[in-house]
């Protein structure tokens, strides 16, 4: 019998270039991209120049222009969210919480939010703010 | 070899969709160490703080006078240079916005004055 000689698994130059360059923008969206989640709704942090390094970890806490509020991306009434912070605090003593709040958000919702969630137990919150580009 | 394509195609325009690349700093509101700190003897050495209100259009008053917003670190300076350590405390109109605050607290920043508070107004929701 005889066989055919097996051909190898040869593809087209360009085919391969394409792969390649797949396979470096896929590294790199890996290493460079965070995922996080993200508010269901519109937030734009305050700008400010003297801004620090963002901490990693920790969880967000959005507040919307209007006064909305989310979790982690999950959107509560201010009761439920500062019950939430509490029931996690507990488990997590060193938590970090990161406000993240819209630059047009009244401090008449924002300053109660943040010492409410002082309150709850939370020794660690941070303001998330936009650093200025100029 | 085609099925491995179409696999790396589909995690590329996952990390691409879901990856978050703004960059963001931060402004600590509450400090674990502030306790450990207020009650050093600095304070009592600065005397009386200096109370800034902070009204709803986002100017800021300093004993019933508007700040200009343009000059409000070189003012601030001023202040801090005349008392050394001196406090701050901010006092902030409830219909205020984040920004204003975040503007305040920048130029009180600039100005050297590390010991600065924000007084929650009352009647807030």
């Amino acid at each position: 019998m005889k066989l055919k000689p097996r051909r190898g698994l040869s593809m087209p130059d360009p085919l391969v270039s394409l792969i390649d360059v797949v396979f470096f923008l896929l590294v790199f969206f890996m290493l460079v991209g965070r995922m996080d989640a993200t508010a269901p709704f519109d937030v734009a942090p305050p700008i400010s120049v003297l801004g620090e390094d963002l901490p990693t970890g920790g969880l967000t806490v959005s507040v919307g222009a209007d006064g909305r509020m989310a979790l982690d991306g999950v959107e509560f009434d201010k009761p439920a969210l500062v019950a939430r912070l509490a029931e996690l605090h507990e488990s997590q003593p060193d938590l970090l919480v990161r406000v993240n709040a819209h630059g047009g958000l009244r401090l008449s919702v924002l300053l109660p939010l943040v010492a409410d969630t002082e309150a709850a137990g939370i020794g660690d919150v941070v303001l998330v703010v936009t650093p200025n580009p100029t | 070899m085609t099925s491995l394509i179409d696999v790396m195609l589909i995690l590329l325009v996952f990390f691409m969709v879901t990856s978050t690349y703004l960059d963001l700093d931060m402004m600590p509101m509450v400090q674990r160490s502030d306790e450990a700190e207020a009650p050093a003897g600095s304070t009592a050495a600065a005397g009386a703080p200096l109370l800034l209100q902070l009204s709803s259009d986002g100017s800021v008053r300093l004993r019933g006078q508007v700040l200009a917003r343009d000059n409000l670190a070189a003012r601030l300076a001023e202040l801090a240079a005349a008392t050394p350590g001196l406090r701050v405390l901010v006092l902030p109109s409830g219909a205020a916005d984040a920004q204003a605050l975040v503007g305040l607290i920048d130029a009180a920043t600039q100005a050297g004055i590390a010991d600065l508070r924000v007084i929650r107004p009352e009647g807030g929701q």
